[in-house]
């Protein structure tokens, strides 16, 4: 790799501090972890420790000099993997470490900055940390401009802002629908990004190792695709604990294309066969299985889903990160791959998919989801940041209704406990599966 | 905030100079048919062009190429909520955070006041209004609807992706109606189109002057009627008014402050008018029934007419604030403005709820307190003006700017 002529950035130690305190907050998480000996457990605490590792590979990148990048795990992470440059994400706060201590503190600082109050509360996070100096500067800023307006928004204001106008930013255009024109559109679009990461790092492509790279993600997305079988049993084998967001984060974030995730994959998978056989599900009698079609309420998830099974027996089969139909990438050449990574990035991935085009999709996933993991509820959660999603709540409810199975739309803000507390949240739900009889 | 003075800032020389201080507003026919066809959806002009068998295409937003529209003979028709009095049959499909337009737009949809519509024709503006074409697809009854997939940057591979986008438009117009839009008919519509944003120009051109002849409130009417009626029409209208007001030396002198206005959807005059009642002027704005709309033309001398509307609409015009990496040049078009109409202060509107321009809202924020230019947010609902309110928050900002 040739770094000649490239822009490098001082290192400033007293920066991406809360960067630091995630890291030991993953850590700490991974101490506890170690004490619980389950299976479950135990598949969570790799999750935590090869999160641990890419923080710790950040702050070596950036105290050493080293490029890294900031990207996102639907725009195409494959490549970095590909071109040996370690990545996170601005928004890596919100959406992994959600419910470190410091949370509401940080949201109320984003606020003092002028942010508006209804602009999603991981958009203001993500700027607040950047404003403050909190996250680390990376050699170039891939930013996202879907699936939603607060996204766009946030990383024009990212690329305006006074600390970072000296990163190099490119953001890969999303065509609206889903058919070939879109695919070879957006294809165009990642090999302008591959040319952008290239100039602006030094690293390159290598055709080979990209190739490398998408075969094991191929395997990795075909043992989550059978594992999301799994989760169709009675009862299902694991609830909100362990699935979807953690093969989220190891398919498409920490482990992309890699053997270790391939073989946390394969334990999970295994574990859940074993429950399956066994007929353990995650409470000792599954009353209610439920459908929730957002990110799980990051900020307080330990307060809230904890207590649906506990109460009422609900058991969270499905929810949106674990619901990803995944298409595997072509790799007999260039332009193959690429068109596959197009269509894995912008039509499978997990609200990118959802949110970025027609309600369409909101309408046939229910459908598929509701049937297939024999759903009783489906929960809308209406994070405030999910304005599109909000917008289809009409059309979601009409698909409820001919499926005749109950939907709720609650009204949260999924880092913010204090939009809908966690109280107010029981609360509706309590008295909606009364009223419906659920439970 | 300190009072300052921007030109001083931003600019070489204040503009209109030398001119005397008049008061007496001009009267004019034309402006009443303007202000008219603001108040209503179907003015009184394009009932009489549905009565001789016209048809008409709604558009929901600025980015819909409605020159296409024009080409095939049709009037496009910028979507709007007004007269609307409630938003219940909205509320069963969208929710309490989406924004006040969308709810109001597509109650007016949903019962039934927008069947004077031939089709309706979208873009991905916005997170609220895309879904306002999956709740018209599925609940109402209108023959043609199509939404446009726009680009988010403003980048060559984009101008392609929307020229391609232009081209199946004009396809679908074939397909769905029959007409088939020449490349001649193109440019016809083009020229037509360009000829408004003359003539559009012109009139803000008058609002330079020291005591500008037309309003905010009355401006706003002019820019609202030009969505909302035949073309050609509009086009003589304005013309008159236009001539009009360049030979009277009449002009409004009463006022605090000259005010720019920034913002998305504002169709309400209503709003300005409580603006202008405490001393603000609007002089200029950065609005999509504003100047974005008008302050560049297509360009007649690209060699293919769908070219030339991608490249207008994509990397021409004064983008809105969807258009990522395009903000610097939005926010030199801001001071550029603040500069030519000798602004004193910057008022920006949004809708509660809008994500696009509380982003946006923000950075031109920051721009223009580095600029030390007086600025203030103001946040709204779509049909209630909220007047006590904004003539508060309005007086205070006068007087910050020690106006
Ligand atoms: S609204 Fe949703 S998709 Fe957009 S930034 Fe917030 S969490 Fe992400
Ligand atoms: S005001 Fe904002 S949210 Fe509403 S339609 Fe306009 S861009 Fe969309």
């Amino acid at each position: 790799m040739t770094t000649k002529k490239l822009r490098q950035y001082k290192y400033d130690p007293d920066t991406f501090n809360r960067y630091r305190q995630e890291r030991d907050y993953f850590n700490f998480l991974s101490g506890i972890l170690a004490t619980m000996p389950d299976s479950m457990s135990q598949l969570s605490k790799e999750i935590t420790d090869i999160t641990v590792e890419r923080y710790d590979q950040i702050v070596r990148c950036a105290e050493e000099g080293k490029p890294f990048v900031a990207g996102y795990f639907c725009a195409a992470p494959e490549i970095y993997e590909a071109m040996g440059l370690p990545w996170y994400m601005i928004m890596a706060t919100p959406f992994l470490a959600a419910s470190a201590p410091y949370l509401t503190e940080d949201i109320d600082a984003a606020e003092a900055m002028g942010l508006g109050t209804d602009w999603c509360t991981a958009c203001r996070l993500s700027l607040y940390y950047i404003e403050a100096g909190l996250t680390p500067k990376p050699w170039a800023l891939i930013g996202l401009i879907h699936p939603c307006d607060a996204g766009n928004m946030l990383h024009q204001a990212v690329a305006r802002n006074k600390k970072w106008r000296d990163v190099p930013i490119f953001a890969s255009d999303p065509p609206y629908f889903e058919d070939q024109r879109g695919i070879d559109y957006y294809a165009g679009e990642l090999r302008r990004m591959v040319a952008f990461l290239e100039e602006h790092t030094g690293a390159k492509l290598d055709l080979d190792k990209l190739r490398e790279v998408c075969r094991e993600t191929n395997k990795q997305y075909e043992i989550l695709s059978e594992y999301t079988q799994l989760r169709r049993a009675h009862p299902c084998p694991h609830g909100w604990g362990v699935g979807g967001p953690q093969a989220f984060a190891a398919t498409q974030v920490f482990q992309t294309g890699r053997p270790r995730g391939t073989k946390w994959l394969q334990q999970l998978y295994a574990d859940a066969e074993e429950r399956v056989k066994n007929k353990t599900g995650p409470v000792p009698k599954e009353r209610i299985r439920y459908f929730w079609f957002d990110l799980l309420p990051f900020g307080w998830v330990f307060e809230l889903m904890p207590w649906l099974e506990q109460e009422w027996g609900a058991v969270l089969v499905m929810e949106m990160f674990g619901l990803q139909p995944y298409t595997p990438i072509d790799l007999r050449n260039e332009e193959t791959i690429f068109k596959g990574l197009a269509k894995r990035n912008l039509y499978d991935s997990p609200m990118i998919r959802q949110a970025r085009g027609p309600a369409d999709y909101f309408a046939s996933d229910i459908a598929r989801v509701v049937k297939d993991y024999d759903i009783d509820l489906v929960i809308w959660p209406g994070h405030m940041g999910h304005k599109d999603g909000s917008a289809s709540t009409g059309i979601m409810r009409e698909i409820c209704q001919e499926l005749k199975v109950p939907y709720i739309h609650i009204g949260l803000d999924l880092f913010d406990k204090r939009y809908t507390t966690p109280e107010e949240c029981k609360d509706k739900l309590s008295k909606f599966f009364s009223a419906m009889g659920l439970g | 905030m300190q009072a300052t003075k921007p030109r001083a800032v931003l600019c070489e020389a204040p503009p209109g100079k030398g001119e005397s201080e008049l008061s007496t507003k001009v009267k004019s026919k034309a402006l009443k048919e303007f202000q008219e066809a603001t108040q209503m959806l179907v003015n009184p002009a394009l009932q009489r062009w549905k009565d001789q068998g016209g048809r008409v295409i709604g558009c929901y937003c600025s980015y819909v190429p409605e020159e296409v529209i024009t080409a095939a003979g049709f009037v496009p028709f910028r979507m709007r909520g007004t007269g609307s009095a409630g938003t219940d049959m909205a509320d069963t499909c969208v929710s309490s955070i989406n924004c006040s337009f969308v709810r109001h737009s597509l109650d007016l949809g949903l019962r039934g006041e927008y069947s004077f519509l031939d089709g309706v024709v979208w873009v991905n503006s916005c997170d609220h209004v895309r879904r306002i074409y999956d709740h018209w697809k599925r609940k109402i009854d209108t023959p043609y609807l199509r939404l446009i997939s726009l680009p988010k940057k403003v980048d060559e591979p984009q101008v392609e992706w929307f020229r391609e986008e232009v081209s199946l438009f004009r396809e679908s117009m074939k397909d769905h109606f029959g007409i088939f839009v020449s490349d001649e008919r193109l440019w016809k519509a083009i020229k037509l189109h360009n000829e408004t944003r003359r003539l559009q120009r012109q009139l803000y051109e008058l609002r330079k002057r020291k005591n500008p002849p037309i309003t905010g409130v009355e401006t706003l009417a002019v820019m609202v009627a030009g969505t909302a009626m035949p073309r050609e029409e509009y086009n003589k209208l304005l013309k008159e008014l236009v001539d009009e007001l360049s030979q009277s030396s009449a002009g409004h002198s009463d006022h605090r402050a000259r005010i720019m206005l920034i913002g998305g959807i504002l169709d309400d005059p209503a709003y300005i008018e409580v603006i202008e009642s405490q001393g603000g002027l609007v002089v200029t704005d950065s609005m999509c029934f504003g100047t974005r709309i008008m302050w560049k033309d297509i360009d007649e001398k690209e060699k293919d007419p769908v070219t030339a509307l991608a490249r207008y609409y994509i990397a021409d015009r004064p983008s809105c604030a969807r258009m990522f990496g395009d903000q610097p040049r939005r926010s030199a078009f801001i001071k550029d403005m603040i500069c030519e109409f000798n602004v004193d202060g910057v008022i920006a509107e949004r809708l509660v709820m809008c994500d696009n321009w509380t982003g946006e809202q923000f950075m031109t924020g920051e721009d223009l307190k580095e600029a030390g230019i007086p600025y203030i947010r103001l946040d709204r609902d779509y049909i209630n003006v909220g007047a006590g309110q904004l003539r508060t928050r309005v007086q205070a900002f006068l007087e910050m700017m020690g106006r």
